[in-house]
């Protein structure tokens, strides 16, 4: 027999319930209630987060409340949410619950698995440290991703992380023999359906099959109350975790954006009765965020390599949410917004960023020397800016000037073309690979090229193309 | 936001370079002031000389002089780069060692031998850094460079190109034309080419009176040894100019290089000012906020 309560007071995106003291739902478990709003049919879900004491709960809507009434029926049923799992979940688009958004057939035989899970335990992790080459320049040279590790994209408003992001999934993805799940996490929906689009466009390598047919996405976009929002990245990471503890394959996890989690969290905390802590934010945003990104993680058997999107607000990296976050990645790209008013995209600062294999011990010797030389020269030039924007470059010593000379070519040979900006910049995408990366910018640090105009490192990929395009322009000049 | 801290630091920072540009400014404008003094002193001199030889020349003597012509050979040449001692006056010795470079490349091409000379410091060091090493390096010139010294240098190379050692003289320098308008120009100083006053027409008149003995000159012993003086001493007198024009064009770029320094400066200052602010303001905001949050959630 059902376990039936009432629901006894509405605020906002959470509502509580009461039930007869002996048979109290349990943390996390699911109830259901009916809404008729306007004639309109619905069943809003709803997640334990509180006891209140004498038989009441304090539920998280995951839906909109709009038409919830005190007094109606409240049902426990009996576990948490759960998502299907598994293959068929390959291709298709879902909303935090589980169920397909994208118009097809419901999933109503597949496995099904609760979004809550425990991380797994330490003796299971993987703890193989490998390379994961994506082609993009200043991501392989000094922040290279690990392969079954985690990488954060952070930035403020605007500088392309969900552009980093899709393109990311262009070159990862489309060359990945494995599974990948997106989750889309408080951003626009057109983003998530230009998305989708483009993965039903795109071919992994050249089988003939796309990238869609290889990958399940979950989206609890702007519009959803923070409830949504605030599990959705679990419905995905579930999935996920299925792909990697059954398959053995190696899965991507995209998430954009991270930081909308932090924020659903604080948007219900207070709901919730929890007094705000730094910044508003909830209290419990550590546990939160920990409880996410351990379950991130590959295990002996499977990695889980991840890649995600982290909001900065008022492009301050102190801010709770994002400094949160910062600590649970492998690698973090730190994009600026000083770089991208320059016009270089990706706007990656090539000094806030790190990876913790950026060590001769992981990426060998000659790559850390390089990448070490670049980052000198860069901070160099950063510690003359002052000087340079008070007294002028011609004031600076010989050999400064020609550190500001090398910094400025470094600075924009970072840059590259992308291949989801195509249509964007006129350019094709370009992959260079590690070798090229390393020896390009060696031969830059070496001055080898510090003839050719600064323009002509624009978008470009490994030198020699530098080269061709100041030919191009000697031409045209 | 930045750190509160870190902003007003550093805006101390830059105000401290604010005092040292704008002093720097003060001292350059005095000193620009007396080298133009002595500059406007130097070419009244110039301009007598030039009276000189438009004398002799007007009285139909023929003004020719070893100087004055080509050399036959030409494989031996010198360049003279002058820069300033001292940084700090924008482009200046940039300028003068750029252009340097360029000469001495092209000089390269033409002469066998080419003998490099710098004065002041920062060319020195420029030439040193592109391994280039001068053959004579003087660092005794400043803003009042004395002709006594400059003699000593002109009459150096008055003796080797007598001697058949020099055939070439290029002065690599910045020309001063106004306060406005510098010029940084490489000049050929020997061969003399030609001497100024030299191409006045002869006055038929005065050749015949010179002739007849009823010259309005009288020129002791003659005309030819006059001649002999006058012409190495024009050189001297070029070199010293070249000297006063560098020494005064160094003191107008350090002027407005400091100037606009300080400018740059308080516009710095002005956007720290700001960024300080707000971060402070927004320090205080957040912290009122908590602290009523805080209050808000223990009475809800």
């Amino acid at each position: 027999m059902a376990n039936i309560g009432k629901i006894t007071q509405v605020i906002g995106s959470t509502f509580d319930a009461e039930f007869n003291a002996d048979s109290m739902p349990a943390i996390y478990n699911a109830v259901t209630a009916d809404i008729d709003a306007g004639g309109q049919q619905r069943k809003l879900y709803g997640e334990i987060s509180k006891h209140l004491g004498g038989g009441r709960v304090r539920c998280v809507a995951l839906g909109s409340t709009e038409g919830l009434r005190r007094g109606a029926d409240c049902v426990d049923t009996g576990a948490p949410v759960s998502v299907p799992v598994g293959e068929e979940t390959l291709g298709r688009v879902f909303n935090m619950l589980g169920e397909p958004v994208d118009g097809g057939a419901a999933l109503d035989k597949s496995e099904r698995r609760s979004i809550h899970r425990a991380a797994p335990a330490v003796a299971d992790l993987s703890t193989n440290t490998e390379l994961f080459e994506t082609g993009i320049k200043v991501v392989d040279l000094l922040t290279p991703f690990v392969r079954g590790g985690k990488a954060g994209l952070f930035g403020g408003a605007g500088l392309g992380k969900t552009v980093i992001l899709t393109e990311l999934i262009a070159r990862i993805a489309s060359q990945h023999g494995g599974y990948s799940v997106f989750a889309g996490v408080g951003e626009r929906t057109r983003e998530g359906t230009d998305l989708w689009l483009e993965m039903q466009e795109t071919e992994i390598g050249s089988t003939g099959r796309k990238v869609i047919e290889q990958t399940a996405m979950v989206f609890g976009q702007m519009n959803e109350p923070p409830g949504a929002r605030l599990r959705v990245a679990l419905s995905a990471l579930t999935m996920a975790e299925h792909f990697r503890d059954s398959t053995g394959a190696d899965t991507l996890l995209f998430v954009d954006n991270i930081f909308r989690f932090s924020q659903a969290g604080s948007e219900v905390s207070a709901l919730l009765g929890r007094m705000p802590s730094a910044v508003g934010y909830q209290p419990t945003l550590a546990t939160e965020m920990g409880a996410l990104q351990e379950r991130i993680t590959s295990t002996k058997s499977g990695a889980i390599t991840s890649v995600q999107a982290v909001y900065v607000p008022a492009d301050d990296p102190t801010d709770p949410a994002p400094a949160t976050a910062f600590g649970q990645l492998d690698a973090f790209l730190y994009l600026e917004r000083s770089i991208s008013e320059k016009g270089i995209y990706p706007a990656v600062d090539p000094l806030a960023s790190s990876s913790r294999i950026l060590d001769p011990a992981y990426v060998g010797d000659h790559h850390y020397e390089v990448a070490r030389r670049v980052q000198t020269t860069l901070q160099r030039y950063r510690e003359l800016q002052d000087i340079i924007a008070i007294l002028g470059v011609d004031e600076l010593s010989e050999q400064d000037k020609l550190v500001v000379h090398r910094a400025r070519r470094i600075e924009r040979f970072l840059s590259q073309p992308f291949y989801v900006a195509e249509v964007f910049t006129g350019k094709k995408g370009e992959f260079t690979s590690l070798a090229d990366t390393i020896r390009s910018f060696e031969e830059l640090c070496d001055g080898k090229w510090d003839h050719l105009p600064e323009d002509a490192f624009m978008y470009v990929g490994a030198i020699e193309q530098a080269e061709e395009q100041a030919k191009k322009m000697a031409e045209k000049a | 936001m930045a750190n509160a801290r870190a902003l007003d630091k550093r805006r101390k920072s830059i105000r401290n370079i604010k005092k040292i540009t704008r002093t720097m400014e003060l001292i350059a404008t005095a000193r620009f002031k007396k080298a133009m003094d002595r500059a406007t002193a130097a070419s009244d001199y110039t301009r007598r000389i030039t009276g000189v030889v438009a004398d002799l020349a007007r009285a139909g003597l023929e003004v020719s002089h070893p100087l004055l012509e080509a050399p036959e050979k030409s494989t031996d040449a010198t360049l003279l780069v002058l820069t300033g001692n001292r940084g700090l006056c924008g482009g200046y010795n940039g300028n003068a060692l750029r252009l340097g470079m360029k000469s001495r490349a092209a000089l390269l091409e033409e002469m066998k031998n080419l003998t490099l000379e710098v004065s002041g410091k920062r060319g020195i060091n420029g030439f040193k850094f592109r391994d280039i090493e001068a053959d004579e390096t003087f660092t005794q010139f400043d803003d009042q460079p004395e002709y006594a010294e400059i003699e000593k240098i002109a009459n150096r190379y008055l003796a080797a190109y007598e001697a058949g050692k020099l055939h070439r003289l290029d002065v690599t320098y910045t020309k001063f034309h106004t306060v406005a308008r510098q010029e940084i120009v490489t000049e050929t100083l020997l061969p003399l080419g030609k001497i100024e006053g030299a191409d006045t027409p002869v006055d038929p008149e005065a050749v015949a009176a010179r002739e007849s003995g009823e010259s309005l000159y009288e020129f002791v012993p003659s005309a030819e040894s006059i001649l002999e003086e006058v012409v190495p001493t024009s050189f001297r007198i070029k070199l010293f100019k070249c000297f006063l024009d560098a020494a005064v064009s160094e003191q107008v770029a350090r002027m407005i290089a400091m100037k606009s320094a300080t400018e740059a400066a308080n516009d710095m200052i002005k956007d720290l000012s700001r960024t300080y602010n707000r971060a402070r303001q927004s320090q205080i905001t957040g912290e009122i906020m908590e602290v009523i949050g805080g209050v808000e959630a223990l009475e809800g």
